[in-house]
């Protein structure tokens, strides 16, 4: 585990989020879900996140890329390479996401829209950010598709996500993020709805990203086991807030907050972390 | 596919069969007959009668000589319109029932659909509460209520359009006709439409292309539409039957020649062949109408396979 990610240089720097507040308005009131949080993230770095079910991990994510529910805003700022995300207007926005921000979403069986094509699904994307025809974004399509190492995948183009497997349509969505080359893949508990062994090769396939691609990641996940496998650096969420935040090497080991050593706590003593 | 059509066209049969005979018992059953008269006639007239129509034989028998005709196309001859089979009535009827039927259906489909997507997408705004509250009222309102005030309003305060008659077909004499059946069905329509979309809007996979930056057009267009129209198209056969049942009262009130009247006049009549093909006729299409739907069904929802 690499842990000299402390000598930061500013060019490096791919997004800086600065005291970030998440409000909900719901029939009890104003609910604040996350509270002033501050985070960066530099090239090809693989940023882990970390927190129980409600700590607020994904709704920071939602906050940046606009994907918050209807009931719900957010104040403070995210730069994304020198542009701000937030107070941006919605069309701004929309040139980044999904092509140089890309997202993975957690339920792989339900985030593919079920009656269209697997490669209509992919190849939209790129005729949208990149002006492709479909000819060519379907070449791209089949590019991608092996990234994420899918075999067959000519046949994979023409056929509709309820006829792939869970772990082949969690590398379709990756495979989506990855269409128009993005800098930034936040992936939102991407293995929690797979078996363990396909879990392990979709980190693979992260690693790869970031190693091989220079890809930066954001990896969120409850499960800290995953996150150790493939992050740099580590926040730990509790009810809003990062209680805690360093290198994975350094939170692992050593963890000074309360919450982190019951997280680091409940894995098995038989695991090796 | 040509396997699975003529599967559901083939159980279809023994479905009509039963709808036949449910028909032929009840007519028989109701009091009265189609030569009773308030003033008696004579009896050898009336066996005379009773003969040419074979309506001396047993039961059974006038049922079997009914399907055995039926099986060559033969309706039988009207009990009332001395002149006229039930296959002659029917073809005088059907342009101006299937006219008026078919373009009601797509007006309320396209419409309703219109309404309901953009009230989901603009889900409590005023344009929503005014679609809402109005198909409340197309709900409320029942056709033959809507039909005598759209004549009063149009065709008499108004004096835009005319109030009744078939006139060749022409497009003036059949805008309130068909208004006042489609309204309650872009009612229900909007309202499913608008509650599928919205479900629809709030799924993972929406947040997928949301998520890929792609223009909300753009997304209610691809991704949308195929999925929330889903329910809709369930719809379509019980929205056609209520649009078959409510052109009987519409073209009572506006005075078409369609075959709806001849339903009505017919049961009245105990015309008993009148009324027995006017309810095959019905049947059938509405067997077809729920063909054609889930074949529609199978071609928008990849899962489902026929």
């Amino acid at each position: 585990m690499q842990s000299t990610q402390k000598n930061i240089k500013n060019n490096d720097l791919l997004l800086e989020v600065n005291n970030l507040n998440v409000f909900f308005n719901t029939t009890d009131g104003l609910i604040k879900a996350v509270n002033n949080i501050n985070l960066s993230i530099n090239k090809g770095e693989c940023l882990g996140v970390v927190g129980e079910s409600g700590s607020g991990k994904t709704q920071t994510f939602f906050s940046i890329t606009g994907l918050l529910s209807n009931n719900g805003y957010c104040k403070g700022s995210a730069i994304f390479k020198g542009f701000d995300l937030i107070s941006s207007s919605k069309k701004e926005r929309m040139k980044y996401l999904g092509k140089s921000i890309g997202f993975i979403f957690q339920d792989p069986m339900t985030s593919l829209t079920p009656h269209m094509k697997i490669g209509d699904q992919l190849s939209e994307i790129s005729i949208f950010h990149d002006n492709l025809t479909k000819k060519e974004s379907l070449k791209r399509a089949l590019e991608v598709l092996d990234i994420v190492k899918l075999p067959k995948s000519r046949n994979l183009i023409t056929s509709y996500p309820h006829e792939l497997s869970g772990g082949m349509k969690q590398r379709i969505m990756i495979a989506i993020s990855l269409m128009c080359s993005p800098e930034l893949i936040i992936a939102d508990e991407p293995t929690t709805a797979l078996d363990v062994t396909t879990q392990s090769e979709i980190l693979n396939i992260f690693n790869d990203l970031k190693n091989q691609l220079g890809i930066s990641i954001i990896l969120i996940s409850h499960n800290i086991g995953v996150i150790a496998e493939t992050s740099d650096n580590i926040i730990v969420m509790k009810d809003g807030s990062i209680v805690e935040n360093g290198s994975t090497y350094n939170v692992l080991t050593n963890p000074q907050d309360k919450y982190t050593k019951l997280l680091l706590s409940c894995i098995p003593p038989w695991l090796d972390v | 596919m040509i396997k699975f059509i003529t599967k559901r066209l083939l159980i279809a049969i023994p479905t009509l069969l039963i709808i036949i005979a449910f028909g032929f018992i009840m007519m028989r059953v109701a009091p009265g007959g189609p030569f009773t008269n308030e003033r008696a006639l004579p009896p050898e007239i009336e066996r005379n009668i009773q003969e040419a129509y074979n309506l001396n034989k047993p039961l059974y028998e006038q049922f079997f000589i009914y399907i055995k005709n039926l099986s060559v196309g033969d309706f039988g001859p009207s009990f009332k319109y001395k002149d006229f089979t039930v296959n002659e009535l029917i073809i005088s009827g059907l342009p101006v029932s299937a006219t008026l039927g078919l373009s009601s259906i797509i007006i309320s489909l396209f419409l309703g659909s219109f309404l309901g997507i953009i009230a989901a997408v603009k889900r409590n705004t005023y344009f929503d509460y005014s679609v809402m509250s109005v198909s409340l009222v197309g709900i409320c309102v029942p056709s033959f209520v809507m039909a005598p005030i759209l004549s009063l309003f149009f065709g008499l305060y108004l004096g835009i359009l005319p109030t009744s008659g078939w006139n060749g077909g022409s497009i003036l004499n059949l805008i309130l006709p068909i208004t006042a059946l489609s309204l309650p069905q872009i009612a229900v329509i909007s309202r499913m439409m608008r509650a599928s979309t919205i479900e629809v809007l709030n799924s993972n996979f929406i947040r997928t292309a949301r998520s890929k930056g792609l223009k909300s057009s753009y997304i209610i267009r691809k991704h949308v539409i195929r999925a929330s129209i889903l329910p809709i198209i369930e719809y379509l056969a019980p929205a056609s039957a209520g649009l078959m049942t409510g052109s009987i009262i519409v073209e009572q009130i506006f005075g078409l020649p369609g075959i709806g009247r001849y339903f009505v006049v017919g049961a009245l009549q105990r015309d008993y062949t009148l009324v027995s093909g006017v309810m095959i006729l019905y049947a059938s299409l509405l067997i077809i109408l729920i063909l054609i739907t889930d074949i529609l069904r199978a071609y928008l929802d990849p899962r489902v396979k026929i």
